[in-house]
């Protein structure tokens, strides 16, 4: 089995200094960002640059180009609900290190985003929800076919669409999490590759809280077939239940040093 | 091998339509998957799609059985590429050639070498098990004459004979020994399958590549032969290499059913009269892949190191290694000569007994029964303790049979000292060093 | 349905490491595809062969090896000697006198002895130790010192010792550094990962993972090297995509199957074949599941093994 992946999601435009750098092109604080998570051992880097309705093909080109330029072309996420956008950065990537992911496709309104990662060889996150979030396991599963069939019409091969879930928040849907873990094993099952926004669940808790049910999660996930996740690597507990998990299911081998790696 | 959802699903008719009594096609997929409903619940599968489906679950690799009695020998029904991902599970087996191009005297020489190397290693009777006869263009000897000969070597044949009349001819005089008859090619294939079946052995299939042999094989099972092994020998080591690890690979991982035979491998043909190269393709393909390795000779220089890498690379990674328990006299002792007492692991056994014989010094090496565990993981599961040992001696009547009594016991377990002192009165305890590297300067110091 | 093998070419690759320097300068590793499956992909630099001698010159040598060594008195001539047999890539001095248990030679002797053959060949240079990690330490500080600037490989740091001699061999003089582990796959990479933490160059560093003659445990061995590369290819693991190079001859001329004599063990037939298919078989094996580079004794060997890489590869 290959390595937990984890998309770094701390390059995001919802955050006041990186609007700010992102709006005024200023490198520096976007450098900064990537490089704190790379080196706390994040594999991609998500780039969620908002809707960037005006200038967006643009801006994500400039980020693309600055990212992969400094950091020795690190697989990235593009992410923003802007299609051209995602064309245009896709178009400057530079896939040495990885695929460029689409961040993300639905089975609703955003569908079309499978096209075009099918286009353009890339993976495809796909939020197995429609119009709101699924009722059951049976309703996402239901959007899952929907959009690996998509997918697979569209030349793309099963393992580059990333299926999501969807990781509901505890705090108010408590008695849905074990539906989301058991849906995590139906892909698992199925052989397709999974993601999400993991720390969705302990929105709301207290700061301190939140790298421990977030890391309870992720372990509980993986078990089920997790394959990768969207997270913030600077959270130590959570990188490092990660790593040891990686451990656990054979993805990586043991070293006295594995934390350290 | 187990089949994916994904797999089941593609083919799939993803109508949605819920006669199966699950809400989507992928759902019921999944369940087909896990067992847990029968894909005839599925109205709509096409043909084709279940065609497809029944193969995929079958074994990657055919086994194929070959010899007669005792000399029934199972060839391929792996399920892995390496060792460590579960385990091997029919060894290489080796042939000797003979061929019609070679004289009288030689014939001879090499019936006699055949039989030569013939040994017990830890359980196993290492010998040479199949002998190659084969049929050159030219060749002075009578065919049948010499299958004969080699047939009364008691070992497995492989008929190496691509003349459907001889071949015929040749199986008339050994055909219960159930030998394989390696003589189809896309020339000819109708008429040794023919023979083949009629003799009820096994068809080896040649080609001059792997994409030839590959629709030979295609042909064959469309004449409902499915007793086969491929025989993947090329031009050259390279190529021969090549094919060897293709096939496998395509049977094991890509799922190309028609890859999943057993293969010759006939290093006699691409390093003919090289003995040291050839042995070293003994090896080679005996890790890659090989389940019959065809050489000119097989003497004890080659047989040494390559049973020993056979029994070790087929052993299951589950399962310890064990040599039987006993008393083994190491350089010349007597009844008069000083014991040394060690676990029944085989690894830990080589390695003592190397290092004792390099000592030069009469012992009497005890092995213990302790599961065939490593001297610390035995102690620490109770199976090599002052009880077992004191046991064992009893059961063996050690003190009977040996009339000294000094004990020498691995350093490992130099805690067993006073026990063993209480419940072997007689003896007197000594302890060794902790690696058996140090073994040949102590027994040196102590003789 | 045709047959259509699928190419088993990985993303990650083995580092390339060049041992030596000049023209007689070898590189080792740098395939992206399991050991000798050339065609999957290319691979650009086929496993090497080095010839051993020890400080013990031809003293402690069977009569099959010493006849090749005719006339040599001095350790430079068999050196010399070594470094001209066929097929071989580069030359391995293994400093068994220094043992403490042993012949206890200075590190001064056998440095000395180091220097002399150094001098007297233009192959890449492996400096094997005596296995006691604490001298070893002593004697590979010293000869990464005394071979400044040759590229030799210190054969090799272990656990015990490996600050000493990484910061001796990789750090203070630039040599490449054996990290040796005992048929121990988490110990491997860990002392990579160590290696790599103490400042040594990851593209510096070789491993020599565990080896047995065929037939003693040497299912070990296998799979050790099997996993090494399944993770350094598959799992793109960097911290065990060092090239392995196995010592094979000091373990395969110590068996039995070796050893024994005609006098004592007649129906085996010539010792002398023994030896070298022994030698042979087993090298053969450990260069299927990974070796990039062996170390062999018989000239009879080496030329054989040396001459099925470049048909293999």
């Amino acid at each position: 089995m290959a390595k937990f992946v984890t998309i770094g999601e701390r390059l995001s435009t919802t955050a006041p200094a990186v609007n700010k750098a992102f709006t005024t092109r200023d490198p520096e604080p976007i450098l900064k960002r990537a490089k704190q998570q790379l080196d706390a051992g994040a594999v991609y880097l998500d780039v969620n640059i908002g809707p960037a309705e005006s200038d967006g093909e643009e801006l994500m080109k400039w980020a693309v180009q600055l990212l992969q330029s400094e950091l020795d072309n690190v697989p990235l996420a593009l992410d923003t609900s802007n299609k051209k956008a995602i064309e245009a950065g896709i178009s400057v990537y530079n896939r040495s290190k990885g695929k460029p992911i689409v961040n993300s496709a639905d089975a609703a309104g955003r569908i079309e985003n499978i096209d075009l990662a099918a286009a353009n060889d890339a993976i495809v996150i796909a939020l197995c929800n429609g119009e709101g979030i699924a009722k059951d396991n049976d309703e996402r599963m239901g959007y899952c076919q929907l959009l690996l069939e998509r997918g697979l019409e569209h030349g793309m091969e099963a393992e580059d669409l990333w299926f999501d879930p969807l990781f509901l928040v505890v705090k108010g849907m408590q008695d849905k999490q074990m539906d989301i873990l058991e849906c995590i094993k139906m892909f698992s099952d199925m052989g397709l590759n999974s993601t999400g926004g993991l720390s969705n669940n302990s929105n709301g808790m207290p700061k301190h809280i939140r790298p421990i049910m977030d890391s309870a999660l992720v372990a509980m996930a993986m078990m089920q077939g997790l394959t990768s996740a969207i997270v913030n690597p600077n959270d130590l507990r959570l990188m490092e239940t990660i790593k040891s998990c990686d451990v656990f299911k054979n993805n990586t081998l043991y070293a006295d040093s594995y934390l350290e790696i | 091998m187990a089949l994916k959802g994904l797999d089941i699903f593609k083919l799939s008719p993803k109508k949605n339509c819920k006669e199966c009594g699950s809400p989507t096609c992928m759902a019921f997929s999944m369940k087909v998957a896990q067992g847990a409903v029968e894909l005839s619940k599925c109205p709509y599968f096409a043909p084709e799609a279940l065609a497809k489906l029944s193969a995929a679950t079958e074994p990657p690799m055919k086994t194929i059985k070959v010899g007669a009695g005792d000399a029934e020998m199972s060839l391929g029904g792996e399920t892995v590429l390496f060792r460590h991902e579960k385990t091997f599970v029919s060894k290489t087996r080796y042939a000797m050639a003979l061929c019609t191009c070679m004289d009288d005297a030689t014939v001879e020489q090499k019936l006699a070498d055949i039989a030569k190397v013939d040994y017990e290693r830890i359980g196993e009777r290492m010998f040479v098990e199949m002998v190659y006869v084969n049929d050159a263009p030219d060749g002075a000897q009578d065919y049948v004459e010499l299958v004969k000969k080699a047939a009364a070597t008691g070992r497995v044949l492989v008929l190496g004979v691509k003349d459907a009349e001889k071949a015929k001819a040749a199986l008339e005089v050994c055909k219960d020994g159930k030998p394989i008859l390696n003589g189809a090619d896309a020339a000819n294939y109708e008429a040794m399958n023919a023979v083949a079946t009629a003799a009820g052995v096994v068809l080896g299939v040649s080609g001059a590549d792997l994409a030839e042999i590959h629709d030979t094989v295609e042909k064959l099972e469309a004449l409902g032969n499915k007793n086969l092994v491929i025989d993947v020998t090329g031009e050259t080591v390279k190529d021969t290499f090549k094919n060897a690890v293709q096939l496998r690979k395509a049977a094991l991982k890509d799922g190309d059913r028609t890859c999943g035979y057993p293969s010759i491998v006939n290093v006699a043909k691409v390093a003919r009269g090289d003995a040291h190269k050839q042995a070293a393709l003994l090896s080679l393909f005996t890790m890659k892949y090989g389940s019959i390795v065809v050489a000119e000779n097989i003497g004890y220089a080659e047989a040494l190191p390559l049973y020993g890498l056979r029994q070790n690379l087929f052993t299951d990674p589950q399962k310890p290694m064990k040599v039987e328990p006993g008393i083994y006299p190491l350089n010349g002792a007597d009844e008069n000569s000083v014991c040394l007492t060690t676990v029944d692991f085989a690894l830990t056994y080589f390695l003592v007994s190397g290092e004792l014989e390099r000592s030069g010094v009469p012992v009497n090496l005890i092995i213990n029964d302790a599961g065939g565990l490593s001297v610390l993981t035995s102690w620490a599961a109770g199976k090599f303790s002052s009880g077992t040992i004191a046991k064992f001696f009893e059961e063996q009547d050690i003190a009977g049979k040996i009339k000294s009594r000094k004990l020498i016991i691995p350093g490992k377990v130099a805690v067993l000292k006073g026990e063993l002192e209480a419940k072997l009165p007689d003896w007197e305890i000594i302890i060794a060093p902790n690696e058996a590297v140090q073994l040949v300067k102590f027994m040196k110091d102590f003789a | 349905m045709p047959f259509t093998p699928k190419s088993g070419k990985f993303n990650a690759s083995i580092n390339t490491v060049e041992i030596g320097t000049g023209d007689k300068a070898v590189k080792i590793g740098g395939e992206n595809v399991f050991p000798l499956y050339s065609f999957d992909a290319p691979i650009e630099n086929a496993p090497k062969v080095g010839i051993e001698i020890t400080d013990f010159g031809m003293e402690h040598e069977l009569e099959c090896i010493k006849k090749y060594y005719e006339g040599c008195t001095t350790l430079a001539e068999i050196a010399a000697k070594a470094a001209s047999m066929e097929g071989v890539d580069f030359l391995s001095f293994r400093m068994e006198g220094g043992d403490p248990n042993g012949a206890n030679k200075s590190t001064e002797e056998l440095i000395g002895e180091l220097k002399e053959i150094a001098a007297a060949v233009d192959l890449p240079l492996v400096v094997c130790g005596c296995k006691n990690a604490e001298k070893d330490a002593e004697l590979f500080n010293a000869a990464a010192a005394a071979l400044e600037g040759k590229n030799a490989v210190i054969l090799s740091a272990k656990e015990e010792n490996y600050k000493t001699v990484g910061a001796a061999a990789g750090l203070a003089y630039k040599q490449v550094v054996g990290a040796e582990s005992a048929v121990d796959i988490n110990l491997a990479k860990q002392l990579n990962v160590l290696l790599s933490q103490l400042g040594v160059d990851k593209k510096s560093i070789v491993m020599n993972v565990g080896t047995a003659a065929a037939g003693y445990g040497f299912e070990y061995v296998i799979s050790t090297m099997d996993r090494v590369k399944a993770a350094a290819l598959q799992q793109g693991d960097v911290n065990l995509q060092m090239p392995i190079i196995t010592p094979v001859a000091s373990e395969t001329w110590g068996v039995k199957e070796a050893m024994s004599s005609e006098a004592d063990s007649p129906e085996w037939g010539s010792q002398e074949e023994r030896g070298i298919d022994m030698e042979i078989e087993t090298a053969m094996a450990v260069i299927a599941a990974g070796s990039n580079a062996v170390i062999l004794k018989h000239p009879e060997s080496i030329k054989t093994i040396s001459g099925l890489m470049k048909e293999l590869v």
